[in-house]
């Protein structure tokens, strides 16, 4: 199933939910070219914002991504309080809730080094290309190399545009 | 907001993957607006799982 970027982030930006977009959705946004197929966001945890966010997607059946059927998994704010990280697949395709990530911290760490995004008419925050380029360098997974090396290539190119 | 932090060091090994970077691509992406990368991601997706059926479909007795 593929992703419907659009539709997920007018549901969150219309649900007034807080996040901002990272990982490869983020990588995108500042040029890249390879291919993701999940949107990576991270959540603010405040009890206002995971209301917000349980409401949004609630009409989308959000379920663990690769579980097996009829897990007791419930899309509430219990749920989302008493964890942390979410990979999960919806009606809308796939998404990561994350509450925190790698090198980056939370939604408030992050917020400081977030650009805003004009995109299919709606206003979002995304992690900024230099931001990304570090937690991707702090996660410091052998698969994020190519990645990075992209990113870096992107930012080398956009210092050299006058 | 910022989108700038100290200058990143650079990693030998993220520099060895850099040579295979192809730019070409790196600059078309970079004269499309933001919403045209998404719109072009999108496509890629349903391009990739196009393949994926047909790929599947091959393999079948």
């Amino acid at each position: 199933m593929t992703t419907n970027f659009r539709e997920l982030l007018q549901t969150l930006v219309t649900g007034n939910v807080e996040f901002i977009i990272v990982g490869g959705v983020a990588a995108t946004a500042h040029g890249s070219a390879r291919l993701t197929e999940d949107l990576d966001i991270v959540y603010r945890r405040r009890p206002e914002n995971v209301a917000r966010l349980v409401a949004a997607l609630l009409p989308y059946d959000p379920y663990l991504r690769g579980a097996p059927p009829g897990l007791p998994f419930k899309w509430d704010q219990r749920t989302i309080s008493n964890g942390l990280n979410f990979t999960l697949i919806t009606a809308l395709g796939a998404i990561d809730f994350l509450g925190e990530i790698t090198g980056g911290g939370n939604y408030d760490d992050l917020l400081p080094h977030a650009i805003e995004l004009q995109v299919f008419g709606l206003n979002c925050l995304c992690l900024g290309l230099e931001r990304l380029i570090h937690v991707k360098r702090a996660a410091g997974r052998p698969k994020d190399f190519e990645a990075i090396a992209e990113l870096e290539a992107i930012l080398e190119e956009r210092r050299q545009k006058p | 907001m910022k989108d700038h932090d100290a200058t990143l060091e650079p990693d030998p090994v993220i520099e060895a993957y850099k040579k295979d970077v192809d730019r070409t691509l790196i600059r078309e992406n970079l004269r499309l607006s933001v919403e045209e990368r998404f719109e072009k991601l999108m496509q890629l997706q349903e391009f990739a799982e196009e393949l994926r059926r047909a790929g599947q479909q091959a393999r079948q007795p």
